[in-house]
């Protein structure tokens, strides 16, 4: 009898377990249609700030890489994340501008060192003397190509 | 007769499986879950255009104030039409027939009132760039005088102010 019992285990150890992984396969198939859908060619990275809804448009073309500036529905101004003031005043923005001269100075490389493009997020509701003053202060400082960062609609 | 049936040969699955895992964290990796596209715009200053001496300039001006739109056109700004936020389409419609007379036109000077909203000014600037009807074209000229199909309308937005 109890020899019988350890022939039976000896064979139970022979066989190899087997995983059935076609649910993790279709898990994971479904996960890549939907990363792959989502993908983006654009080198363009945003953070979007608190309290700012950029617009919804038509435009379908794609960003690319240069310097962020974003202002949010009270007006704060942020230079690639980082809080400089506010777009309270009329026509150049100090602190703005010396953001921008900031950036300009401590560029890594040349490319963006001679760039004249930048990313403007605007808050949807603004009204068009906060984007002037920004623009208007951008341009002073040589970024005249401005890039309107807007959300595509379906 | 005693013949055992013999089990159909397993796929090996794991390295296609290794191959995925990388994909996907490449792909979480590089994930942007807000679609985001721009809108291009030159300061006046560096804005180019060509200029046509048999054709009189277009000069395609929008003035945007409160709840109105005005289209106007020519060196002296003739105002070609007059309409409301709510009539965008008929806006893209005007703008359809004015590239229609001018097709070597690309850009058009947007002129908003300090006061007048972001949001609406890209409503504005989407229905100027390009045909929003969907099987609607013009025949437009590539760089090389070819007639093509296209539905870009002024696609060079240029700010001016009021004040």
């Amino acid at each position: 009898m109890r020899r019988m019992f350890f022939n039976k285990n000896a064979r139970r150890k022979k066989e190899d377990m087997e995983l059935d992984i076609t649910s993790l396969l279709d898990v994971l198939v479904i996960l890549l249609v939907f990363l792959l859908k989502s993908y983006n060619a654009s080198d363009l990275k945003v953070n979007l700030v608190k309290n700012l809804v950029v617009p919804s448009s038509e435009a379908r073309k794609l960003g690319n890489h240069a310097v962020i500036i974003q202002v949010d529905k009270n007006k704060k101004i942020f230079v690639n994340k980082k809080e400089i003031g506010s777009a309270d005043t009329q026509g150049e923005i100090d602190s703005l501008s010396e953001a921008l001269k900031t950036q300009r100075a401590t560029a890594r490389d040349p490319a963006s060192k001679k760039s004249k493009a930048v990313n403007l997020l605007f808050d949807k509701g603004l009204p068009y003397k906060v984007l002037k003053s920004v623009m208007h202060t951008a341009a002073m400082n040589g970024y005249t190509e401005f890039k309107f960062i807007v959300q595509g609609n379906y | 007769m005693g013949r055992k049936l013999k089990k159909p040969p397993k796929l090996n699955l794991i390295p296609i499986l290794d191959a995925i895992f990388i994909f996907i964290f490449f792909l979480l990796m590089s994930a942007q879950f807000i679609d985001i596209y721009q809108i291009g715009s030159d300061a006046p200053i560096s804005a180019s255009s060509e200029s046509h001496p048999d054709k009189k300039p277009l000069n395609l001006t929008i003035v945007l104030t409160g709840e109105n739109i005005i289209v106007k056109t020519g060196l002296e700004e003739n105002i070609y039409k007059k309409l409301k936020m709510t009539e965008l389409k008929k806006l893209n419609e005007s703008l359809i027939e004015l590239k229609k007379k001018w097709p070597k036109e690309e850009s058009a000077i947007l002129k908003p009132s300090k006061s007048f909203k972001y949001e609406k000014i890209v409503k504005v600037i989407d229905n100027t760039r390009e045909i929003r009807k969907a099987n609607t074209y013009i025949t437009a000229l590539d760089k090389n005088n070819r007639k093509v199909a296209s539905k870009v309308l002024f696609e060079k937005i240029i700010f001016e102010t009021i004040d």
